[in-house]
């Protein structure tokens, strides 16, 4: 077996590319929530930021590639979880969560599921911005991403969606972010146990800061 | 019938160099000609079945488990005793073999012990090279401990766990034989018989425990590696599984049965605690180097521990014996706890217990040196009794835990059937009449990996082998014989339980075959296992079926073996009117109550053959000559 | 004491298996949980009815023959230690407790509470060793190993085999057992010339069997009964990666 299909298919080189296009769509999450955060700073700002981000030559092979990452980090969780589900045809008739050092949780156990809600969110979502509302404004005239945020957050039943779907993808991260480090092999006899607090706060930091955006659109506007 | 040892001549240092090179070889084209059946994977089964796989044999191995890893072999804990004198204490190849010997209580084989201590270096060696974990000191160094029946530090150990890692170094070496084919793995089968063909151990009948097939295996010999019979007692220190009835049905197959009476009964277990009990743990006996044994002086003191002053306890080890102190061998350590129980001042609700204190050394070297060495012992001991160690003294009391007897080889390790080998604590030969601690592990590789490879390839290629196959006359009798006795017992449709008639037996060879013999105790021993016999088969309830997973099944085959054996096991111990080592006979003892040998008369190997299940079995001596070990009154004091 | 016991029953791999009450009276603290079944299983045997099946060997919790789920949890209720370790003091009186086996794929189900686990030893047999013959090796003190080295790879080595690991990972992953071998062998000396060769064969042996992968949940660490933590997959997961990105395995 050459070597690049043994880390596509094996039981550890799955998780293994789960977990590093994970951490990579978590860099993305970190950077994307900066950007979006500079809406509290005013249309204005705003604008501008989003203006020099899609009119830079780069962005599209760099969509690309999220594009990629994306749908590899999809479709081995999903190769995975089929996997897993084939592992034990046969179910316990009563089951119980070890708990001690255990990291179960539930996020841990919904990661399919926050993983499957975030897909159709992340479709939605590129929908409703990426490939939404097109208004100008200024001049020369740049695209107003502003007014198609906030024409969005007026409604109130998209609000609660999108609250909803970044707490999933706060779920997803709150056990997908020291998952993934493990997945890539880190055990430090320090640091590996802090990865879990860290993932949580990182997991708490992106979910609650997304989910902040539309709230003060709508309560503002 | 003359039992030859074929030990070689000339001076004992050169024995075993002299009879490799005048051993017949089988040239590495022609060994996978020959099929080696082996029994058992234990630490002689497997490291057996790697060495001869590495040599090019066809092997076939089988165990009664669903993995060779979980022989009895994994639960050793203390460690391995080599003669590498890495401590710089004087120790020697010599000196492990005078130690071994006299550990024996002179009633084993001088060329046997020599060999085995000669070995026991390239043991280390070979299992460090596998990946065992042996402790180390901080310049990264292998670490010694020393144990009962020595003076020097020779003991190599991996925390409490030496037999499991040894055990497991070997279980890796044969499944790396696996995947190369050489050996092919039968687990989940129990050998019911050999089968001798024109004189020559050919095969073996065995049970496939989960489909209930019963099975027949054609080889050119067969290695037992069976383990021993401790389990004969109910109550013992070995793995609920364990069991004689391999090595019984060689024996009733003409393989002499050598020394049964000499039963080990290991010092510091934890304490029956009541009738539930379907084990006994064993605390290794590690723990009597930093651990003080002690009874109260007064008779019936029951005050807690912790509230007898110093001046109201007895160190009676270190009273008795001043220069080894609480690292008595192990047969005189469980000796004199009985004694004291006997007098009256054992501990604990039963009264049937000592002490063993670590207050002093936790006072001396800190808790937490104390929890490095034997932490894990610790922890078991809490498990089981719910007491915590480090605040109370451990209760610990005598229980079988080896069988220096077993069936009788000679150098080569084989049998008196050609072809039959047998190997490790299933035979007699290394140990005499007690066996030092940290030896079984010794002996049971130096068997597997250094011995058999040589002393079998004498065998084969020195014999003509007439072509047998499974469907000889020979294996079709052994099976039905297997059948017709499987069948019996499913037929019996008693009221009683094997676990019970075993628990009865267990406590008759216990009150009458344990640590103390007499000859009034014996003899109504062998009238009570003879009636006990008798009522197993007719009441007997071993429900479920035969063609599938049925333990109480193989469980009833077990306990209707014992209930054979343990009538020879019984005739040794009676004829044998002399004490030595395991074996406590109280007409023989000195003045102050020491074990008194009589080597005018029993300075021999009592090798037993089988006559009949209700016949007296035949006795068969092989006279122990002693040339560079004088017997001598063992003293320890 | 009484408890009463619900045993998943099943006389064999093809057959329909169900859960069968039985009332164990007069059972001591002092027992065992092995020997609470024991008990039982006299009865059963004294009126002439099919014991329960389940494996067991060493009773002191170091062979890895012993396991059933007791209520959902690999071994039961207390923290390292196998079913055989376990005393019924950890249970009170009148206690309704659910046994049922070890359950993956990769265990066919044999009869009863016992599963076969020889997927374990392919695992092994696919390199979890170091290959070289009797008779080669050089003087054992030869080889120098810090004690910190040692005894981390002891703690790897402890591993018994016994598949609470599988039976308690919502994968059925045996990444745990896998793991602790290639983490044994991979911190000592001895072990580094088949080092990557090693980890990349024991991991695809482990796929075969028909094992899930690992859901970094540590579900195995908490009911290991040697307490192997998970940092041993983290360091298999840096093998492998090592051995396939970066040497081509």
């Amino acid at each position: 077996m050459s070597s690049f299909r043994r880390v596509f298919t094996s039981s550890v080189g799955t998780k293994l590319l789960i977990g590093l296009t994970g951490l990579a769509l978590f860099a993305y999450l970190i950077l994307h929530l900066a950007g979006n955060l500079l809406i509290f700073f005013g249309q204005e700002t705003f604008n501008e930021y989003s203006h020099k981000l899609i009119s830079n030559p780069l962005v599209v092979p760099v969509e690309i590639g999220l594009l990629l990452i994306f749908l590899l980090h999809v479709y081995k969780a999903i190769i995975n979880w089929m996997g897993n589900q084939a592992a034990r045809p046969v179910r316990y008739e009563k089951t119980e969560w070890a708990g001690h050092k255990s990291r179960k949780s539930v996020s841990s156990v919904t990661m399919i599921w926050t993983g499957l809600m975030t897909l159709l969110f992340v479709v939605v979502h590129l929908k409703q911005f990426r490939f939404g509302a097109w208004y100008e404004i200024g001049s020369p005239p740049i695209r107003d991403l502003y007014r198609t945020e906030t024409e969005l957050f007026t409604a109130p039943a998209w609000v609660a969606v999108y609250v909803l779907c970044v707490i999933l993808v706060g779920f997803h991260l709150r056990h997908g972010i020291s998952s993934a480090f493990q997945s890539i092999g880190a055990d430090h006899p320090v640091y590996t146990k802090r990865l879990v607090v860290w993932g949580t706060a990182f997991a708490i930091l992106i979910g609650g800061g997304f989910a902040i955006i539309p709230i003060w659109v709508y309560l503002t506007r | 019938m003359t039992l030859d040892s074929r030990t070689p001549g000339g001076p004992l240092p050169g024995k075993w160099d002299r009879h490799r090179f005048e051993s017949k070889l089988v040239n590495p084209a022609n060994r996978r000609k020959f099929t080696v059946i082996i029994v058992g994977t234990g630490l002689a089964g497997a490291s057996a079945a790697s060495s001869l796989g590495e040599l090019g044999y066809n092997v076939k191995s089988f165990c009664i488990h669903d993995s060779p890893r979980r022989a009895h072999s994994i639960a050793a804990q203390g460690g391995i005793n080599a003669a590498k004198n890495y401590q710089n204490d004087g120790d020697s190849i010599q000196r492990l073999f005078h130690d071994t010997v006299k550990g024996g209580d002179y009633r084993s084989r001088e060329a046997n012990v020599y060999r085995l201590a000669q070995l026991s270096v390239n043991i280390i060696d070979q299992c460090v090279a596998q990946g065992v974990p042996f402790a180390r000191e901080y310049g990264g160094l292998l670490d010694n401990r020393s144990f009962g029946g020595a003076q020097v530090s020779r003991t190599f150990y991996a925390r409490g766990q030496t037999g499991q890692q040894l055990l497991l170094g070997a279980y890796q070496s044969m499944m790396r034989q696996v995947e190369k084919r050489s050996v092919s793995l039968f687990a989940n089968r129990e050998m019911l018989d050999l089968v001798v063909v024109s004189g020559q151990a050919r095969g073996i009948i065995c049970r496939n425990l989960i489909t209930g097939e019963i099975e027949r295996h054609a080889g050119h010999a067969v290695l037992l590696c069976t383990g021993g019979y401790g389990t004969a007692y109910y109550l013992s220190t070995n793995a609920v599984n364990s069991n004689v009835t391999a090595a019984w049905r060689a024996h009733k197959r003409g393989a002499f049965f050598a020394n049964p009476c000499y039963t080990q009964i290991h010092p510091t277990c934890i304490p029956v605690s009541g009738t539930h009990q379907s084990k006994l743990t064993l605390m290794s006996e590690s723990l009597r180097n930093d651990g003080r044994v002690w009874v109260p002086k007064k008779n019936g003191d029951k005050r807690p521990p912790q509230q007898i002053p110093e001046e109201d306890r007895d160190y009676y080890l270190e009273r008795r014996y001043p220069s080894f102190g609480n690292l008595v061998p192990r047969d005189v350590a469980s000796r004199n706890a009985k004694v004291v129980c006997d007098e009256g001042r054992g501990v604990g609700e039963s009264g049937l217990a000592v002490y063993l204190d670590f207050g002093d050394a936790i006072k001396r070297l800190g808790e937490d040196v104390i929890r490095t060495r034997y932490g894990n012992l610790f922890d078991m001991y809490r498990k089981i009794t719910d007491e915590d160690p480090y605040r109370s003294p451990m209760r610990i009391y005598p229980a079988i835990h080896y069988t220096m007897g077993g069936l009788w080889v000679d150098y080569n390790l084989m049998s008196t059937i050609a072809g039959l080998h047998v190997l490790g604590e299933a035979n007699f030969s290394d140990h005499g009449a007690n066996r030092l601690g940290a030896s079984a592990l010794m002996q049971g590789l130096a068997d597997g990996y250094f011995v058999i490879p040589y002393t079998l390839a004498n065998y084969l290629g020195g014999t003509a082998f007439p072509v047998v196959t499974t469907d000889h006359d020979a294996f079709r009798d052994a099976s039905d014989t297997v059948q017709g006795r499987i069948d019996k017992l499913l037929n019996a449709r008693g009221k009683e339980t094997p676990r019970q008639l075993h628990r009865r037996l267990g406590q008759l060879l216990w009150d009458y075959v344990g640590m103390a013999r007499n000859d009034a105790g014996l003899g109504k021993a062998l009238a009570e296992i003879s009636k006990l016999r008798d009522e197993f088969w007719q009441n007997v309830s071993v429900p479920g079926p035969a063609n599938n997973l049925n333990k109480n099944l193989e469980y009833a085959g077990r306990v209707a073996d014992y209930l054979e054996f343990a009538e020879v096991l019984t005739v040794d111990a009676l004829h044998r009117t002399e004490s030595c080592g395991g074996h406590f006979r109280e007409e023989s003892q000195t003045p102050d109550g020491e074990a008194l040998r009589d080597d005018a008369n029993f300075s021999y190997v009592a090798a037993w053959e089988f006559k009949g299940v209700t016949a007296k079995p035949e006795l068969h001596k092989e006279p122990l000559d002693f040339e560079y070990v004088k017997p001598s009154q063992r003293s320890y004091k | 004491m009484r408890i009463t016991l619900k045993v998943w029953r099943q006389s064999g791999p093809a057959k329909a298996g169900t859960l069968v009450e039985y009332a164990a009276d007069n059972v001591s603290a002092d027992m065992s949980f092995l020997e609470m079944l024991d008990l039982v299983n006299e009865g059963l045997i004294a009126r002439g009815e099919d014991p329960i099946a389940f494996d067991s060997d060493c009773r002191e919790g170091i062979c890895g023959a012993c396991g059933f789920l007791i209520d959902g949890l690999p071994h039961g209720p207390v923290r390292g230690s196998t079913v055989c370790q376990l005393h019924m003091r950890s249970f009170s009186d009148g206690d309704t407790l659910v046994l049922e086996p070890w359950r993956a794929k990769a265990f066919p189900l044999v009869k009863d509470l016992v599963v076969d686990r020889s997927a374990f030893d392919r695992i092994i047999q696919a390199g979890g060793y170091t290959s070289i013959n009797v008779g080669g090796a050089r003087d054992a003190n030869s080889i120098l190993i810090g004690k910190d080295t040692v005894e981390q790879a002891m703690d790897s080595a402890a591993c018994i085999a016994c598949g609470a690991c599988v039976a308690a990972c919502k994968n059925a992953s045996a990444a745990l057992f896998t793991a602790a071998k290639i983490t044994h062998l991979s911190l000592l000396p001895q072990g580094q010339v088949e080092r990557y060769t090693r980890v990349v064969r024991m991991v695809d042996r482990h796929d075969d069997e028909g094992f899930g992968s690992c859901s970094n949940e540590g579900e195995c660490e908490a009911v290991c009964p040697k307490e192997i933590p998970i940092t041993n997959i983290a360091r298999m997961n840096r093998e492998y990666l090592k051995a396939t990105l970066m040497r081509g395995r």
